[in-house]
């Protein structure tokens, strides 16, 4: 912390969280396709779940989430690893600087890597970060609230635009911004100085 | 079993949709309104006299700064090409005027000012250069 303020930080820091983030999104779209917020409610799910004021409907397509208490949803694997990404995109949103990932690359990726040809502005994946937060925030009530599906779908939308990020470069958060100008969300007009 | 057909067909589509992006944002657009663009109305005092290089960039663009440095260079290896790059950030009316929905967008000007190309994203320096190239042959031989 000695040293002065950088004028921007080494592009490939993002990439690589983004990553990382990928990856823990894709297993939380595994966690959801074969957790509580795609079963159904049938037979052998009650079976393992008794609930004593689930009335069970005999071939009618109900979702078991429908049925699961508040804690049970809370305590869905797929809900709980989704929390912790959310932190972690909340974390890159509030201080950027220490978010863990950014600070294990610094530690043990760059030092390994050539000095960066380039460096980018800190603000692109700020925002992008606020983007995922979000976009996993919406799955993450919505499961809350018992709406099958919302967890692995919100996580399946954050996974696309973070692989994106890491593989091709792309940032969706980035290209958003303009049409959320668009819908007056963000940047409203400066008033004429 | 299922899952893994839908993480399977996650990971493709993403792929597929990574590849077709990054194929789009090379592809020079020209089927367009060919519109006479004005300097002064994006606080530019002026056009380059073969062509122009009209990039629209916000703070939030993680791609723009590096779009930048290719239009100048290429701006600075031409004579009579010129580069404007104009940030949106704060001017939402240019957003609308031209459309502009993703960052960067960069516009290439004939001599007149009239819109000739369009590139959505960040353009390879050799595509950029065979538009230069064209919309040079065609002021040569209009001249």
């Amino acid at each position: 912390m000695s040293d002065a303020p950088a004028r921007g930080i080494d592009p490939r820091g993002p990439r690589f969280a983004a990553g990382i983030t990928s990856a823990l999104l894709l297993v939380d779209v595994l966690l959801g396709l074969t957790g509580l917020s795609t079963a159904r409610a049938d037979a052998v799910w009650f079976a393992y779940q008794p609930l004593a004021e689930a009335t069970f409907v005999p071939g009618a397509a109900e979702w078991a989430i429908g049925y699961a208490s508040l804690a049970q949803r809370a305590l869905d694997p797929a809900f709980l690893l989704l929390f912790v990404i959310a932190l972690l995109f909340l974390w890159g949103v509030l201080s950027p600087r220490t978010a863990p990932w950014g600070v294990l690359y610094r530690k043990a990726v760059q030092p390994r890597l050539s000095p960066p040809t380039e460096l980018e502005d800190p603000r692109p994946p700020r925002f992008a970060q606020g983007v995922g937060l979000v976009v996993t925030a919406i799955g993450l009530a919505l499961h809350l609230a018992g709406v099958p599906w919302a967890l692995p779908v919100a996580a399946a939308m954050a996974f696309v635009a973070a692989f994106l990020n890491a593989v091709f470069g792309l940032c969706l958060g980035c290209q958003l911004y303009l049409l959320l100008q668009r819908m007056g969300l963000v940047g409203r007009e400066r008033a004429a100085a | 079993m299922s899952a893994l057909v839908g993480l399977a067909v996650l990971l493709t589509a993403t792929v597929a949709l990574g590849v077709f992006l990054r194929w789009r944002q090379n592809r020079p657009r020209r089927h367009i309104p060919h519109e006479i663009v004005q300097p002064e109305r994006l606080g530019a005092d002026g056009l380059g006299e073969i062509a122009t290089l009209l990039q629209f960039s916000t703070e939030l663009c993680a791609r723009c700064p590096g779009v930048h440095r290719t239009l100048s260079a290429v701006a600075a290896a031409h004579d009579g090409v010129r580069h404007l790059d104009i940030d949106l950030t704060h001017r939402p009316d240019i957003a609308r005027h031209f459309h502009v929905l993703q960052t960067p967008t960069t516009l290439i000007l004939d001599r007149n000012g009239a819109v000739q190309t369009r590139f959505g994203g960040a353009p390879n320096r050799d595509v950029l250069e065979l538009e230069l190239a064209r919309l040079t042959s065609e002021t040569a031989t209009h001249v």
